[in-house]
């Protein structure tokens, strides 16, 4: 029998794992990205959107910014971006696939479940891409500022997308699907008023400085706002701690959400 | 045998105090390489909790299950590997045609590109998917993604292969070629776990039964085994004529008469002179039509359940 020969399932060595698993989250990225064919060209639209018009409505709100207003409009949008695409976009998408049965079935594949959050993460930072770069773009121009990208923006905005990735597949894998719908919603206007992303921190009250102080929210702006413009700010070594810190605690939160068994 | 699923003493229970649900309450079940066992229960009789644990999705309160040799309660991972399960609920693949969806569940499975092609042409082909297998899933019906539900679970088959209620919403004809690619996994080397309502024609591909109730196996046994209490009757059931009422038999118990069709128990060595009565009956035109067939595994079934239901009253 040569067209219906079974593969039996095969025990693999470790080894010849490491090579399955990179094989293996090529696959998944493939799975959700022909699934979510229909609605990608949207999400990429949105996001775009989204990136340009924070760009353009500050603009409205502030009137002829000075020169430092200007580069933090500049810098906020793609921080913006990228935070919504994790913490807002990301829980609505898993709840989907929680509700309409996808994550289970998901789940009893013979693959690792940390493969699952980073084929999930490459999706989602593609579909964030274009309008990441587009804000970039739009601020500089209508601010009329000078941004000189630094090698290490790379690898600050996956570490930006990664925790807020992380967070969000947490807070969905682990509230009901409504709280978890509620709370993304509730977050934009926290991201896009109360955090200080498009202007310093020193304009909020005390408390809600403080409060930033322990959030990864400011921090994420700062590194991308210095990866961005590497003249005018600087990213202070408490920020990356609270940053990374919350990076390795989302991550293992999210990897302890998809293992967890009723 | 090779013991491919081993479960023993298998407790788990849902909720705590007064609302507390016990789905499993000490199951016992063994799964062999090239054996087909089915599952037979009620909605709520503790299946789908069972196969749940088996892959890692639930955490079992007391009791052990071993794959292939392996602890699959302290190492979901690996037990993960050796299984393939198809769900109870259809896997949604908007966005996927099914021919898609079928190759790249294989290639996730660790199947290699040339054999994942050619078993997922065989698979469709031998479930008559070929006029689906391009379409879109969002345009196919139910029936159809269930099937392709089945190719992706024994695509690339584990040891072991779990199929929770595979016919469902099948149509009759492609349910048939469903029940051949079923024993063909099993007679290839698989150990299937086959969960189902659908009593009647699992009858025909299972090597093994388990009656779960209220999550515990209420009976166990080949298909004979189960049957054996019954082997000294026959079932018959009769199509009724409307108005009239027929002369029932010698020796027949009538159990169940409805407007149309009665079903009645008569006696193993009386099957020759049943015929006589129907051939008799027929040309009165006191009945339409009659089947006489050995006792029914459904049957058996249905009075298992029934009598525990009634203890339990």
């Amino acid at each position: 029998m040569s067209t219906a020969t079974l593969t039996p399932a095969p025990v693999r060595l470790r080894s010849r794992r490491l090579a399955d698993s990179w094989s293996q989250t090529g696959l998944l990225i493939q799975w959700q990205l022909r699934r979510s064919a229909q609605a990608l060209p949207l999400l990429v639209l949105v996001q775009i959107m989204l990136s340009v018009a924070t760009i353009a409505g500050y603009g409205l709100l502030v009137g002829h910014p000075d020169h430092l207003a200007g580069l933090y409009l500049a810098t906020g949008a793609p921080t913006v971006a990228l935070i919504t695409v994790g913490l807002v976009m990301t829980p609505q998408m898993v709840t989907q696939s929680r509700t309409e049965g996808s994550l289970d079935w998901l789940r009893t594949l013979p693959v690792p479940r940390s493969l699952f959050l980073v084929a999930d993460l490459t999706v989602w930072t593609l579909i964030a891409l274009p309008g990441l770069v587009l804000g970039i773009v739009a601020g500089a121009v209508r601010y009329d500022v000078d941004l000189a990208p630094t090698w290490w923006l790379v690898p600050a905005a996956l570490l930006v997308s990664l925790t807020a990735a992380a967070v969000g597949y947490a807070m969905a894998s682990l509230l009901s699907p409504m709280v978890a719908q509620l709370m993304s919603q509730v977050l934009v206007f926290v991201v896009l008023l109360f955090t200080p992303i498009s202007f310093p921190s020193d304009r909020m009250p005390g408390w809600a400085q403080d409060l930033h102080a322990w959030l990864p929210l400011e921090p994420m702006a700062q590194v991308i706002r210095a990866g961005l413009a590497p003249h005018d700010f600087t990213v202070p070594g408490r920020s990356w701690v609270v940053l990374i810190v919350w990076c390795l605690a989302s991550v293992i939160g999210a990897g302890a959400a998809l293992r967890k068994r009723g | 045998m090779d013991e491919v699923l081993q479960v023993r003493g298998l407790h788990k229970t849902f909720g705590r105090g007064t609302s507390a649900v016990q789905a499993n309450a000490g199951i016992d079940l063994t799964v062999g390489a090239g054996q087909v066992v089915g599952l037979l229960g009620h909605n709520g009789a503790g299946k789908s909790t069972l196969v749940n644990q088996v892959v890692g999705l639930l955490r079992p309160d007391a009791g052990s299950i071993r794959l292939a040799g392996i602890d699959a309660v302290a190492d979901p991972d690996a037990a993960r590997r050796l299984a393939s399960v198809q769900a109870q609920a259809n896997v949604p693949i908007t966005g996927l045609t099914p021919r898609r969806a079928v190759e790249l569940v294989g290639r996730i499975r660790g199947g290699r590109t040339p054999q994942v092609r050619a078993r997922t042409e065989h698979l469709l082909d031998a479930l008559d998917l070929g006029p689906w297998a391009a379409t879109p899933a969002e345009k196919v019906s139910g029936g159809i993604a269930r099937l392709t539900a089945f190719a992706m679970t024994a695509v690339v088959p584990g040891r072991l292969v779990v199929l929770d209620e595979p016919t469902n919403d099948v149509d009759p004809v492609r349910r048939r070629l469903l029940w051949a690619q079923i024993r063909a996994l099993a007679d290839d080397g698989a150990a299937v776990l086959l969960v189902t309502h659908n009593v009647r024609e699992a009858e025909r591909v299972v090597d093994h039964l388990a009656v779960l109730d209220r999550g515990t196996v209420l009976a166990a046994g080949t298909p004979a085994e189960l049957t054996a209490d019954r082997r000294g009757t026959l079932s018959l059931e009769v199509d009724l004529v409307p108005g009239r009422t027929p002369h029932w038999p010698d020796g027949s118990t009538v159990l169940e008469r409805g407007h149309l069709r009665a079903t009645t128990t008569v006696p193993a060595d009386r099957a020759a002179a049943t015929v006589q009565w129907a051939a008799d009956e027929q040309t009165a035109g006191r009945i339409e039509r009659y089947a006489l067939a050995p006792a029914s595994l459904e049957d058996v079934y249905v009075d298992l359940v029934e009598t525990t239901e009634e203890t339990a009253a």
